[in-house]
């Protein structure tokens, strides 16, 4: 049942150039949404500034391999989500990064060459259900408003706008993949598909409100924390010579 | 020197805002980043500066001794047993000092329900629960009387 292709049964009412066109549309969402965010924020500025402080403030200068270095450690740290210090969240974060990966990709090599075989189908499904394990987890046990700061499980604030997106819409693309399978192009299949399409927008294109583009940020930031702890402009004070721990 | 939390290195664990005695660290609704809430009712306590694995706590330094364009940064080292504090001046001063917080590892020290139940015959005794070898030391030191 989930290793047909879904989008190949939509050629019979939508064109292929129509969904074709919705994905470069919701690319292009994310980076204009990505720049805005930058402009609006003042990331930009923000960014500029301390690297000119750190500069400035550098004890020595980085040679260009060792630039690199810094680049390919900060991929590896984001690549296994180790930023987090709690495995949990690490755990499902992981879960979500690469199930969103795998969705993702999986969605553009199905609309744009509808392939024969279950493998991409089969992958797109496996990408979709880690997202809701990973999300569903992340969203009723382990957001820290409800964890730590008394929130209920179900209370939705602009910072659940990128999460809640992302599970809704997958959610709603298994559902609809299931139903299409099941009963066809029937009114109810329809319904699921444009509840998941309009989640799917929505997760797009609210890029300036919501956190999508923390993915961007985050790994720029934690590139500048090497290159100042490297060169030795960190604020941060250096690590302490003498180990107090004397006793068991 | 109330704290405050920079937001490029929080990852949102919620650890000060389970350890502050003053309830005023919270989750930033926007962000869902920590921050302090009202940081004239902070104790300067820094059990959430100390509790920050991320080192993503700063502490706002009083004018008289640090003017405005100061960092104080605080590093964690709960392996050493040590917590380092490192003030920038404005003018480009640097001031570093390491203190120790404590000798024994961290998650190490029992509850008072963990150990054994004391004989009751201690009652008589001047020593409290479990000393002296609960403070490593075979015998508490006496004052020799005179003769």
């Amino acid at each position: 049942m989930f290793t047909n292709n879904p989008f190949a049964a939509l050629t019979d009412f939508l064109p292929a150039s129509a969904m074709q066109v919705y994905i470069v549309l919701m690319a292009l969402a994310v980076v204009a949404g990505t720049l805005f965010d930058v402009a609006h924020k003042g990331s930009a500025k923000f960014f500029a500034r301390r690297r000119q402080e750190s500069e400035a403030r550098a004890q020595r200068r980085l040679s260009g391999g060792a630039t690199v270095s810094l680049a390919l450690e900060t991929i590896a740290e984001a690549a296994v989500s180790g930023e987090f210090c709690k495995w949990p969240r690490r755990i499902s974060h992981l879960l979500m990064m690469y199930g969103f990966l795998l969705y993702a990709i999986t969605t553009v090599a199905m609309v744009f060459a509808y392939p024969a075989g279950a493998l991409l189908p089969t992958l797109w499904t496996l990408g979709a259900l880690m997202i809701l394990v990973g999300g569903l987890w992340f969203f009723f046990f382990l957001r820290v408003n409800v964890a730590y700061d008394g929130a209920s499980p179900f209370h939705l604030g602009r910072a659940d706008l990128f999460v809640g997106s992302l599970i809704v819409s997958v959610a709603f693309a298994l559902l609809w993949h299931y139903r299409l399978a099941t009963a066809g192009h029937a009114p109810s299949t329809w319904v699921l598909f444009g509840i998941y399409i309009f989640f799917t927008t929505l997760l797009f294109v609210s890029v300036p409100w919501s956190k999508f583009a923390h993915m961007f940020f985050k790994p720029a930031v934690a590139f500048q924390r090497r290159v100042e702890e490297a060169n030795g402009s960190s604020d941060l004070p250096s690590p302490a010579v003498e180990n107090h721990i004397v006793r068991s | 020197m109330p704290t405050y939390t920079d937001m490029t290195r929080c990852d949102g664990c919620g650890d000060c805002v389970d350890i502050c005695p003053s309830d005023i660290m919270h989750i930033d609704p926007v962000y869902r980043r920590s921050y302090n809430i009202e940081p004239n009712f902070c104790w300067e306590c820094y059990s959430c500066v100390k509790a920050c694995q991320q080192h993503a706590i700063d502490v706002r330094g009083y004018a008289d001794f640090a003017p405005l364009g100061h960092k104080v940064r605080v590093l964690r080292e709960p392996e050493k047993g040590s917590i380092s504090w490192k003030i920038r001046y404005r003018d480009g001063r640097l001031k570093e000092f390491t203190f120790p917080i404590r000798t024994t590892p961290w998650g190490s020290i029992k509850a008072a329900q963990d150990y054994e139940k004391p004989d009751l015959s201690g009652l008589g005794s001047q020593h409290l629960a479990h000393e002296p070898e609960a403070l490593h030391i075979a015998a508490l030191p006496t004052i020799k009387k005179k003769a």
